[in-house]
């Protein structure tokens, strides 16, 4: 990889960390759809 | 055989076949990552004239490829969204932007980690790297013009708009290398054939193919939770959540 292993690593870690971060992003999107739900269910069975 | 779209275009259904469709393709995108690294790292001979740094382009590439065909879908979309006034069109927009504006992001980022020991800089207001940042900005603008309305129908509507008006920039990502006297370089891969050594081409489609099927399991993956949001109100969300 000498003398560009900076460059090669930046590129490929970036890419791996914006991967893991969007997956990431998804999950939370998920848990917080399915919170939302729960809640406006708990709301109407409190009126 | 006859394919029964409306009822695919259902929300309640497509939900279901998302659901079940998206591991697949998160699975196949794990596979074809890892095939793609092994020929781009151990397979493909280092290059004549630009040395190890050349293998940034097994991710450059293939994420630049998918920021522009992303963005071409999302508009597919919004055209049919907008002629049909169909909800999952819509849905599946909205869906696609974050990824598409993600390997933009990562397109510009890996290209600039190119041109600093290939050109000598990191950045250059180059007809190709200005129109790939125009293209990151419009998936921006999509995003939060689809977020700005209360009501997500109007959303949905304005950025469809925006996205079929934004659509004139893909060819003048494509062609502005053809176009313009640019410092970036010209297409090495065509549909007429490449100019590229076997496995350096091989890494990078199979590394392009992985980044294909990411982008359709999360797109698939994140429709779901739209679905999720907007019929949080019928039954069979209800019953889900339960």
């Amino acid at each position: 990889m000498k003398p560009h292993e900076f460059y090669i690593w930046m590129s490929y870690g970036m890419t791996a960390l914006a991967l893991a971060a969007e997956i990431l992003a998804l999950r939370v999107r998920r848990a917080r759809s399915l919170r939302r739900i729960e809640e406006e269910r708990d709301l109407e069975a409190q009126d | 055989m006859k394919i029964p779209w409306f009822y695919f275009a259902s929300p309640s259904t497509f939900y279901r076949l998302a659901g079940w469709l998206a591991p697949w393709f998160f699975g196949l995108a794990a596979i074809l990552g890892a095939a793609g690294l092994y020929v781009g790292f151990i397979v493909a001979p280092t290059d004549a004239q630009q040395g190890e740094v050349y293998r940034i382009i097994f991710v450059h590439v293939p994420a630049s490829w998918m920021s522009m065909f992303i963005y071409f879908v999302m508009a597919c979309y919004c055209g049919v969204s907008l002629t049909f006034n169909t909800r999952l069109a819509a849905m599946m927009a909205r869906s696609l932007a974050p990824t598409g504006a993600m390997f933009t992001f990562v397109a510009l980022w890996t290209g600039s980690f190119w041109g600093r020991p290939t050109w000598g800089t990191y950045w250059v207001w180059d007809a190709r790297i200005t129109s790939e940042l125009v293209l990151l900005f419009l998936y921006f603008g999509f995003i939060a013009l689809a977020n700005a309305f209360e009501d997500p129908r109007r959303g949905d509507r304005a950025a469809a708009l925006l996205a079929l008006i934004g659509i004139v920039n893909l060819p003048i990502i494509y062609f502005s290398v053809v176009w313009w006297n640019t410092l970036h370089q010209g297409s090495s891969v065509k549909l007429t054939g490449s100019t590229m050594q076997v496995a350096m081409l091989w890494g990078m489609l199979l590394m392009a193919l992985s980044f294909w099927m990411y982008s359709i399991g999360a797109s698939l993956t994140r429709v779901r939770a739209i679905i999720l949001d907007r019929e949080r109100r019928t039954h069979w969300v209800r019953a889900l959540a339960a």
